[in-house]
Formats: structure tokens, sequence, C-alpha cells
């Protein structure tokens, strides 16, 4: 038998060991360097830094649940913001009288039960028509939120934990804290993802996104699978949403509109569809160059000369994060549809050893 | 003489120290984005304060470093910015902007025990819980509409009146207010409609508030969305039949640049003295505009006003801060000088109207609205001009707690 550990390339022989979820053990070294990072990370930086990892941890979890229903069943979906904002407001109102660790998975199946109706229409249209559905039912959410007098109107309903097991969390450890929780929830939810998809139901995903014809023929339930995507990307957002409320301390409407699930979306296209990596690339890229941007915004706006040769009227500055945005999708589009992953994978290309997995 | 020698070494070194701090005052607000017809100005109003108040050294032995970030209307940019400046300068006082952004960090505010003025009078601000830190410059929203009620109240009796709101809390927060406004004066609120921008054609808005007797439209918005109905209300011909009026933000040089004459006729809700009035804060604000070479739009906006007196109440409460605690200025003790800013102690620095009993602008402990005067202007021949004396509304505090 070979060495495990020295390993050149792979070599398997069977259909079990080519679904598990590491190639080898180097890529099972190389996580638990991923995740020992991670997790000496906070270590080396501000709180308002940490703040801002645990928005793309955040991101990044609702883009799984995104992958989910776009990357893999090929389901255009433009109300993953909705999603994370049914988790988020089931938080709001479960917090007072739930521990945290039971709000969250609440929001999340909340969300999938909502993703299962909002998917119904998924049974009978596709993809433009399916993006109109969802894209209603973005707007029915801020609509519904904004008329009722439980969830104040859309106004800020304050989501405070001050305590856990005997640990005081407040602004001096707010941050800290909910970096690992969120970077636990990830983990599982990466794990569960992984694990979801690359067996019998994912290549039913797969199946349905190529051809739900072709699919219903060799016997899967094109209907069922496309409502069990919705639900699972909607538990994934409501999952995200749940975190962002504690995270933020309060819930507040404007959090989840349709420029959140349109951002969603890009980080999922930069990131590169269906994948794992380009979920946690994608959020990380697009709020790095919204960081970056506002930076230059500011230059911009403070800028004597700049504002000099601006035209009246016109104001450059403001337009620069919708430009970008909309610049960086494209050029995604065109010139690397695979995303960020691409990338990723052809850097990691260079360092495998024959016999390859393919 | 060796020991005078220390004692004159140490007064010296303490004069360099005391020469040499520095005090941070942080705003954050919509400088792009979403609203920066609103945050531009204001932003530029407490820029170019704080340059006047280190020229003219306010904040004596202090320099004052002012830090104005541009969050682009988004929620989290508003915490990062506020975040990172408590981690690196930790300012003494927070300058804050947008309705939700403020709505959601009021938590956070209030276990960092911040002072914070906000750009944004929504109600629930000051309204419990974790309240206690928040400062509105100006009257709220709700009271700036309970006000306009009152007015309308003065001249017509059993009025039909219609709300016209922005679709967010900012628009929501004088609804409940206006209803039980209604009541006690005995007005009707025939409907209460959202409208946010966009509103390229208001016809059957319009048409369906005529059809529901309104004889009164108040509108809690921004500039835009009001000079579209204004204009289609001209079009239709519906402009003499019912009357418009509208808070702070609906009104100013913006609607007038925006509505054109449509605007004429239009009653406003404002606690800031106009361009055209000769108060201490208006020249000041004139002389700032030419001085920094602020564009004509920016020197008109009554958001430059209110970015300027929000800078100045921020500034004098440094200031007392420090005359009264020794020289510390820090988020507690301009806390102690804001709810200390009252009777005598009352300011004055004549960018809003005062009330009957004089007071411009003062805080308390449990009252936390600075300019409690407001009067209602008139779109008159391109510009407003005030159509009441200044006045608080006393059933809004009736309304405000039933």
């Amino acid at each position: 038998m070979r060495n495990p550990w020295a390993q050149t390339g792979n070599y398997r022989t069977s259909y079990v060991q080519d679904t598990t979820i590491f190639a080898n053990y180097r890529e099972i070294v190389s996580v638990v360097l991923l995740l020992v990072a991670l997790c000496v990370l906070p270590m080396f930086l501000e709180r308002s830094q940490v703040l801002v990892l645990n928005f793309i941890l955040i991101y990044a979890i609702a883009v799984l649940g995104l992958n989910i229903t776009t990357g893999y069943a090929g389901l255009i979906s433009v109300g993953q913001a909705a999603f994370m904002g049914v988790g988020a407001y089931t938080v709001a109102l479960s917090a007072p009288s739930l521990p945290f660790w039971l709000t969250i998975p609440l929001g999340g199946f909340t969300a999938a039960i909502i993703g299962l109706i909002v998917g119904i229409p998924s049974l009978r249209v596709k993809h433009l028509y399916l993006a109109l559905a969802t894209l209603a039912f973005q707007e029915i959410f801020v609509w519904v939120v904004g008329r009722s007098p439980a969830l104040a109107q859309g106004a800020a309903i304050p989501v405070e934990m001050r305590n856990f097991l005997g640990l005081e969390i407040g602004f001096r450890n707010h941050n800290y804290f909910w970096y690992y929780v969120i970077l636990f929830v990830l983990v599982l939810m990466v794990i569960a993802w992984r694990n979801l998809l690359r067996g019998k139901y994912g290549r039913a995903l797969i199946a349905v996104r190529d051809n739900d014809r072709a699919a219903d023929a060799m016997g899967m339930d094109p209907g069922r699978t496309k409502l069990m995507a919705f639900a699972l990307g909607a538990f994934y957002g409501g999952v995200a949403g749940g975190l962002l409320a504690y995270m933020q301390r309060a819930v507040v409407v404007e959090e989840f509109t349709l420029s959140r699930s349109v951002a969603l979306l890009a980080m999922a296209i930069v990131g590169g569809l269906g994948t794992v990596v380009g979920s946690l690339l994608g959020p990380a890229f697009i709020e790095f160059l919204r960081l970056y941007v506002e930076r230059l915004s500011e230059w911009m706006k403070s800028n004597a000369f700049i504002q000099s040769i601006t035209p009246a009227g016109v104001d450059v500055a403001s337009a620069l994060l919708p430009l970008s945005f909309g610049l960086v999708i494209v050029l995604f589009l065109i010139f690397e549809p695979r995303g960020l992953y691409n990338w990723w994978r052809l850097l990691r290309s260079y360092f495998r050893t024959w016999p390859f997995r393919y | 003489m060796k020991r005078a020698m220390i004692l004159v070494a140490m007064a010296f070194l303490g004069l360099v120290v005391a020469q040499g701090r520095t005090v941070n005052l942080l705003w954050s607000g919509a400088v792009t984005g979403p609203t920066s017809d609103v945050g531009g100005p204001y932003g530029a109003g407490v820029e170019d304060y704080c340059r006047y108040a280190n020229e003219q050294k306010l904040i004596p032995n202090f320099t004052l470093n002012c830090t104005v970030r541009d969050d682009q209307y988004q929620n989290p940019n508003t915490q990062r910015i506020f975040e990172e400046a408590l981690d690196r300068a930790k300012p003494a006082i927070y300058l804050g902007y947008s309705t939700g952004a403020m709505l959601q960090l009021k938590p956070l505010i209030n276990e960092v025990k911040m002072p914070t003025i906000p750009a944004s009078a929504h109600i629930g601000l000051i309204d419990p819980p974790n309240n206690q830190y928040m400062f509105l410059p100006v009257s709220s929203y709700s009271e700036q509409v309970v006000a306009l009620m009152e007015y309308i109240n003065r001249t017509t009796k059993n009025a039909r009146i219609a709300l016209v709101i922005n679709p967010s809390p900012f628009g929501r927060a004088v609804v409940d207010h206006a209803r039980r406004a209604a009541q006690r004066l005995g007005q009707t609120i025939v409907d209460v409609r959202e409208v946010g921008s966009g509103n390229l054609d208001n016809t059957a808005l319009l048409r369906a508030l005529d059809a529901a007797g309104a004889q009164f439209i108040i509108h809690q918005n921004v500039a835009g969305p009001v000079a579209n109905i204004l204009k289609d209300a001209q079009r239709l011909g519906l402009n003499r039949k019912i009357r418009q009026m509208g808070a702070v933000y609906t009104g100013g040089s913006d609607l007038i640049r925006l509505a054109g004459d449509a605007a004429e006729g239009f009653l406003w809700a404002s606690s800031y003295y106009t361009l055209d009035e000769n108060a201490p804060g208006i020249n000041l604000q004139k002389q700032l505009a030419q001085k920094y070479n602020r564009s004509a739009d920016i020197l008109n906006s009554t958001n430059y006003t209110a970015g300027m007196l929000a800078a100045a109440i921020a500034v004098e409460a440094m200031k007392r801060a420090a005359q009264r605690f020794n020289g510390r200025i820090d988020n507690e003790t301009v806390y102690q000088a804001l709810i200390g800013m009252n009777g005598p102690n009352a300011f004055k620095p004549g960018f809003a109207v005062s009330t009957k009993a004089g007071i411009e602008i003062d805080f308390t402990r449990s009252e936390q609205t600075g300019a409690e005067g407001l009067r209602v202007l008139e779109a008159r021949g391109g510009k407003f001009v005030p159509v009441t004396e200044p006045f608080t509304s006393t059933l809004f505090r009736q309304v405000r707690n039933p």
C-alpha cells in the first residue's frame, strides 16, 4: 500500500473513492492550515477590520445558498437578500425568548419554508421568467415588512446578546465573538454543502439544470429537485440573515433590499458559480472592491482638480461604486465567466502531480 | 532655585501639552451615492464649521480633528466607519446621518456612551430603548408634520388630509403621530401613500387623492419625489384645489430648483433660517461658503446650514466640556455638556429660529431635541418666505406619549 502522505497524485480506483471530499492528504492539511490561519487571523486585526471579515463570511454563507439555487440548479434567483431578511426577522422576533444557537437555525428553517413557496413558480417557468418571480418575492418581502407593525415597519428591531455561557459580550469582544461563531457556522455549512452536492442529490441538481426532461426520463423528479434547491438556498440565506442580525445588533429592512440581492448574485458570478471556493472569494473580492472604491470616491470628492474638470451637476464620485460593480461583472462575464474560482483552479493545477483527477 | 526651575519647566511642559491636544469629531454620511444631494452639502457644512472652529480657536488649547467620511448610504459602511473611529480616533462626539443606519447603531451608540447628533430627525432615535445618547439638532419629522396639521387647522376646520410618504422608516415615522393629531384636531386622514424616487407620472396618485376629497397633501419625503408630484399637480390643474406642504427635507432650494414654478405656494416646516434672513448663523454660513470656495448650490442648501448647526452644537459642547471638566474632552464630558445646555446655558448660534422663550438650542437628559421652534414657510417668487412666527407644537407633545 502506498504511503498516503507521500502520494504524488490521485490513485482512485472506485466510485466511492472518487466522491470523497478530499483528493489526498495534502488537501486535508491545507484545509486544516487554512482553518488555523482563519482562527488566529483576528488576533492581528482591529475590531473594525474583524467587522469587515464578518460581513464577508456572512455573505459567503448566503452566496453558498445562492450557489445551490442558481449555481447548481440553474434557477436564477434575485431574492436571496429577502431570504436573508426572513432569517433576520425570525431571529429578531425569537431572540428575546430563545438562545442564539436555536434562533439562527430557526431563521434558516423559516426561510427554507418560504423558499419552498417561492420555488413553486419554478415548476412552471424558467430562466428570465423565474428570475422575475423571485424579483417579485424580493419586492413583496420589503413591502410586507414596511407594512407590518410587528416588524417595526422596517425600522430597527434590536437584537442583543449580552452573555454566552458566562462570557460577557460587549463592544470590546462583540466582533471577535461573532467572528468565531460565523466561522464555525460557515465551516458547518460548507461541509453540509459538499456532502449534499457530491451525492445523488447534487447530481440530480446538475441533471435538472442541464436538461430537466432528460432528468425526468431518467427517473428523477425535477419538480421536487427544484423546490428542494430553493428551500436549501433559502435556508443558507436565512442562516446568514440571522447571523447578520446578531452581528449588527439590530434588524432594519434596508439591509435586505433588491440591491443586496443583486450584490449577492454579483459575488456568486465573480467568485465562480457552483463552487465553494468561489463562494468565499466572491464576497471577499466585492467587499474589498467596495472598500477601495469608497476611498477613491472620497479622494475624488475632496480633490479640487478632479472637481474642477468634472462638468457641473455630474457626480462622478457617486457613480464610481455602481460603475465599478457593473464593470467588474461585465468583465468577468466576458473574460472569465468561471470567475475567480478558475484562477484558483489554474493556480492549483501548477502544483498538481500525475495521475490527475478528472 | 532648583525647585522653582523644575516648577517652571513642568508648567511650560504642561502648556506645550495643552497646546498640542487634539480632540476628534466624526461625521459619516452619504457624500456620494443615494441622498448625496443632502449628504454632500451637510458634510460640507460640518467640514467648514470645523475649519472655522480651528481658525477661531473656539475650543481653547485644543485642535479639532474633524473626520468626514462617506458611507455611501450603506448601513454596513456606517457601522464600519463608526467602529473604525472608535478603534483609532476615539471621537468625543459623533455626527450621524441616515435614519436606517442610526436606528441600527442605537444599541452600539448606547453601549459605548457616544453622544450622537444625527442628520435624521426620526423620533425613534430619541425614543426608548437605547436613546440616552441621541440628540436631534432640530424638531423631529413627526413634530414638523403635526405642526403643519396645526397650521392647517388655523384656517380650515375638519380638513381632509392625505399623507404622501417615503417608502422607508424615514417616511413612515410620522404616520402614527399624524393620525393621533388628526383625531384630536377633528381632521381626517383620507389616505396614506408611499412614493419613492422614480415617480415620473403621478397622475393616478393625484386623481385618487382628489377623488378621496383630499384638501391638503402633507409630504414626508426628500425633494425629488415631491417636486415631481408638484409638477404633475400643476399639469392636472390640481395645484389650486389641493394645497401641498412638507417636512424639513421636502423643501428648500432643492425643491425650487427641481419643481420650478410648480413649487409656488408649497408650505414647508423648517427650524432653519433662510439665506435671505439676517441671522448670525446664516451670515457666518455665507462668509464661510465664500471663504472656502463653496458652490452656489451648496451655499443655498438648507442642508449646508443643517451640517453647520450640527457641528456648531458639537463644538460648543466640547468647549463647555473643557471648561467644566478641567480640559477633559471625551464622550462622557461632552454628554454632560450637552445635557447641561439649557436654561441660561442654552446655545444660540443663529442657524435656527428661537422659541417664544428666546431659546434656540437646548437639551436636557430627557428632552433630546435641540431647536424646538419651527416656522411654516411658503414658496413665493422662487424662494421660501416665513408665513408664521416661530412656534412649538403643543399638540405633538400630547400625541407623542398619549
